[in-house]
């Protein structure tokens, strides 16, 4: 090829924009999540300062101590490594199934049978999961906590008299139930999405043809939705393999010690290269599930066309059963998504915890000026200057964050889509998808370790605003480019071409053909990673400062410090925000969380 | 015999009247046609004998057993009702290969093994799929797929066979094909097949009686060519036919005899068959299948301009201008006729059909002359 064809190959190449686009993806993605995982590498076989007297060896030389402590030592490993290692396992594999039961039973019961308040049961179904992980938590600890962890019992001791045993209030059973509670919505939006396409006819040929309702679901209805469900396990698995809040909150009373909580211990103490190891190992298993889940999305057997009319749903009659199944639904609902916000207003506005007379009520936690006999003079919430840092902060963060990713995510789904098949594009998407696989503290840290100094042109960051912005913007756009690559490929490109045809231009093309066609998508892909942010707690607990801190980290502090009521407050502040903001948008345009939660 | 009936069946959904007092009988071993629009309740209509769908209103018996009544509460489910029904999309279950798919009624019916084994293989053979039985269906054309589908139906043998536009997924030459296949199975399973479509070439084509829908209600019920020659009202009159009936407006000039204004130049004098009441000055609607207008280069019944001339070989389809009343005519063979030429057109062996224009309704049939 002479070097002018060469040349000219390179101009056509530059002058389409979703060359342009792959391309700096191409090389901040890579800078920003492949360097992270070598130095991740890197640090697990570093010598740190602390350790220094142990290994014996120089500071940042090359040594094996972490690996062989962490795998190879006995009791030691037994402790810090295999104990929480199988504690995770149990914990996110338990959860999943308690998840899958719950939402698929929902999903099956909406879309399939006449049960009644349908449109209630599927709105306030979703809000576990857009409520803070650790929401039902607290709500467990308000009604269920016993003296163990001193201060008052929750409320039911208090109304029984009953004392709740430790295996009740703390540690593997409530974990599961709380992580099975939050992810039953994400279980229930993919298997309610797969039941609502799939092709009713199927399962009325099989009518026809003297299969009984037993034949039909064992023999049909499972078998098709099987590879859907398998790969709704794994995503959930993922995601509770590396939640932290929850396993943080029910777990340390009673010492249940899981990856993520060991791994918060070690990075945040003296010892970072264990928990890079950890890191790693859940990187392994994260990425480990992703291949697993695209190998049985594309066997044979397989198929991705469920589509047909399904309009013509003959429902399941419950005949007596549909109002008290309704109710029974109903109530469930109202103990899992309303009733731990009501114990979070209660909480925050009684004076001396476990006494909830009416005598007892006060608004100190909220306007009170702060008295010197109560949690050092902290004032109330909404005067107390750092709470309303830390709003402001959240409230600029989620905003700042949802802007990147979700123009970032859109404009990648375009260019991935666009360029579908070439390598480059492939390249780009793994890319992309690959920070949904770190775990969230992982994640953090080492953008800890990789801004503490000045990186090239970027200067320090340690303790800046901007290395909590960078750190999300990247943590989410997996959420945002999902959505963005789901919406260009329902597009034609031809609805792209046409505008090209008639000479309008690639910015105009974008503004006012592609993003109008496609708004709820893409608004989608702006609200999931500001409602993520809103409500993010392990990403930015390790980054933050003092004049950084935004809400989740300040209601961590009160909950270590044991003050219930502001921790209480500022939770409810927070899914009122999340929440409040969800059904805003919902009304404004139509785009939803559900929405976007399908596509990931 | 499975012979079906349908009494006063009513189908709401919500307030939406999907289907309004629907009687028909369908005759044991016919080829029953649903024809109409979409949206017309024809899909609902077949869903309901089938049992997929509940009337709300009704009675519907399968071979003098009552199998759906409103007042009764009688509700046989479908796999009782002894039928076969082949889906849109076919529906073929993705997870079994297309032996798996056969086999699953039969299994259902507790066959034994070798006798499922002969019967999926004569199906095979008989839809020319043998080469295909371990295959899974995604890994087939569509009208492999429609293959497929039909030998699961005829599988279990049922008396009465149910099809939901089973053709309209598969390209024009395939489609071709599979109607010629179907007429074959009709007679070589002696089964009654009722059918839905709402293209009027493949009712005309495939079956004895066609029923004719819209809005919910039944327009006619009749074999296909009496609806072509002499359909009920305006509206089946236009849906059967290709190129479309020319329905041309006009008034009634004068009773006895017949004379017909159809513009302030043109006046026809109709000649009727039969007796027919029309009232001087009523509003009328006159039907000209355009192969019986013929084309000549002579003085004729009417003059008119040609507008077009479309030849495909077989046939030249003309579109006219009658006094600026656009008419469509066929003529058969290879000509060709020059655009803006005047030419006469003649009435002469055709039998056409007069409609009142308000009601819709054929008044009745008769030849045309000039005045």
């Amino acid at each position: 090829m002479s070097a002018k064809s060469k040349l000219n190959q390179m101009k056509a190449f530059i002058k389409k924009p979703h060359n342009i686009i792959l391309v700096v993806l191409l090389v901040v993605l890579g800078y920003l999540t492949l360097v992270p995982l070598l130095t991740i590498i890197l640090d697990t076989v570093t010598v740190h300062s602390s350790e220094a007297r142990f290994v014996k060896k120089p500071v940042g030389s090359l040594t094996l101590y972490h690996w062989t402590k962490m795998f190879a030592s006995g009791v030691t490993s037994q402790k810090t490594f295999y104990e929480p290692f199988v504690n995770t396992m149990v914990v996110a594999f338990l959860s999943c199934v308690l998840a899958i039961l719950i939402g698929g039973f929902f999903a099956w019961t909406v879309t399939r049978t006449n049960i009644r308040a349908k449109a209630f049961i599927s709105t306030v179904f979703v809000f576990p999961y857009i409520m803070p992980a650790w929401t039902l938590a607290m709500a467990w600890l308000n009604f269920f906590r016993n003296s163990r962890i001193g201060g008052a019992p929750g409320l039911f001791t208090v109304f029984t008299g009953m004392e709740t045993p430790n295996w009740f209030a703390y540690g593997l059973f409530p974990i599961v139930i709380v992580q099975g509670l939050h992810y039953a919505p994400f279980a229930y939006i993919l298997i309610g999405g797969i039941l609502r396409n799939m092709d009713a006819n199927l399962e009325e040929a099989a009518m026809l043809l003297h299969a009984n309702r037993i034949q039909i679901m064992m023999k049909v209805t499972l078998p098709i939705v099987r590879p859907a469900l398998l790969s709704t396990f794994l995503l959930v698995f993922s995601s509770t393999m590396s939640a932290f809040a929850v396993p943080a909150f029910l777990g340390s009373p009673v010492r249940y010690q899981v990856l993520t909580t060991q791994m918060y211990r070690t990075l945040n103490g003296m010892n970072p290269g264990y928990g890079y190891i950890m890191a790693l190992v859940m990187i392994v298993i994260g990425v480990g599930i992703l291949m697993l889940n695209q190998w049985i999305t594309g066997r044979r057997k397989s198929y991705t066309t469920i589509t047909g009319k399904s309009s013509n749903i003959s429902l399941f009659n419950l005949r007596k059963a549909r109002t008290p199944l309704t109710i029974l639904l109903v109530t469930i609902l109202m103990m899992v998504a309303i009733l731990p916000l009501a114990s979070f207003a209660i909480e925050s506005f009684i004076m001396a915890p476990g006494d909830y007379s009416f005598s007892n009520f006060t608004t100190e936690f909220w306007i009170g000026k702060g008295r010197a006999d109560i949690a050092n003079s902290e004032p109330g919430i909404l005067r107390n200057p750092s709470i309303w840092l830390g709003l402001t902060n959240s409230l600029k963060l989620s905003i700042i964050i949802s802007l990147i990713a979700g123009t970032v995510g859109m404009l990648s789904g375009y260019a991935i889509a666009k360029r579908r098949g070439s390598r480059l594009s492939t390249w780009v998407n793994n890319l992309t998808f690959f920070p949904y696989l770190m775990p969230s503290m992982a994640f953090g840290a080492i953008f800890l370790s990789m801004f503490a100094v000045r990186r090239g042109f970027i200067p320090a960051l340690y303790g800046s605003f901007w290395l909590l912005v960078i750190v999300g913007a990247v943590k989410y756009l997996p959420f945002a480019s999902r959505s963005g690559i789901n919406a260009m490929l329902q597009l034609s490109g031809e609805i792209e071409e046409a505008g090209t045809i008639m000479g309008v231009g690639w910015l105009k093309r974008m503004t006012r053909i592609i993003f109008p066609i496609q708004k709820t998508t893409f608004i989608s892909g702006y609200l999931l990673p500001f409602i993520s942010c809103m409500r993010e707690l392990s990403l930015f607990i390790l980054l933050v400062s003092p004049s950084t801190r935004i809400l989740t980290t300040l209601l961590f502090q009160y909950n270590e410090k044991g003050w219930n009521q502001y921790a209480n407050a500022i939770n409810l502040m927070i899914v009122v925000i999340v929440v409040g903001f969800n059904l805003l948008i919902n009304k404004l345009t139509g785009a939803s969380i559900d929405k976007g939660i399908g596509n990931n | 015999m499975p012979r079906i009936e349908l009494q006063h069946i009513t189908k709401k959904f919500g307030k939406f009247v999907a289907v309004d007092d629907l009687n028909m009988v369908i005759d044991d071993r016919s080829f029953v046609t649903l024809l109409g629009p979409s949206g017309c309740g024809k899909t609902t209509t077949l869903r309901m004998i089938a049992g997929l769908e509940t009337p709300t209103e009704g009675v519907i018996t399968i071979n003098d057993k009552i199998v759906f009544s409103s007042e009764d509460g009688i509700d046989v489910p479908p796999d009782k009702r002894d039928v076969g029904f082949l889906f849109q999309n076919y529906a073929l279950w993705p997870h079994m290969t297309v032996y798996k798919n056969i086999a699953f009624g039969l299994e259902n019916l507790k066959w034994s093994k070798d006798a499922i084994k002969t019967r999926v293989e004569e199906l095979l053979a008989m839809l020319k799929i043998s080469e295909f039985a371990a295959r899974y269906p995604s890994e087939l054309s569509g009208g492999q797929q429609q293959r497929v589908a039909i030998a699961r139906t005829l599988a279990t043998g049922p008396k009465v066979l149910f099809m939901d536009e089973p053709l309209s997924n598969l390209d024009a030459k395939l489609r071709m094909e599979m109607r010629s296949e179907l007429k074959r199975l009709h007679r070589e399973t002696d089964s009654t097949f009722v059918y839905v479509t709402h293209d009027q070439l493949e009712a005309m084509t495939l079956s004895s009686m066609v029923c004719l829908m819209k809005n919910g209600y039944m327009q006619q019920y009749a074999p296909p060519l009496e609806v072509y020659r002499k359909p009920a009202n305006t509206f089946t009159a236009d849906f059967v036919g290709s190129p479309n009936i020319n329905l041309v407006e006009g008034m009634v000039l004068q009773g006895k005899p017949l004379i017909l204004k159809i513009t302030n130049q043109v006046h026809l004098s109709f000649h009727p068959k039969t007796d027919i009441a029309v009232e001087q000055g009523q509003a009328i609607v006159l039907g000209l299948r355009p192969e019986h207008i013929a084309v000549l280069e002579q003085e004729s019944d009417v003059e008119a301009e040609i507008l077009s001339s479309l030849p495909s070989g077989m046939e030249t389809i003309i579109a006219l201008s009658m006094d600026s009343i656009r008419l469509h005519s066929v003529v058969f063979g290879d000509i060709d006729f020059e655009v803006g030429k005047r030419v006469g057109l003649s009435f002469g062996d055709g039998i056409f059909n007069l409609f009142d224009k308000a009601s819709g309704r054929n008044l009745g049939q008769g030849t045309l002359s000039r005045v």
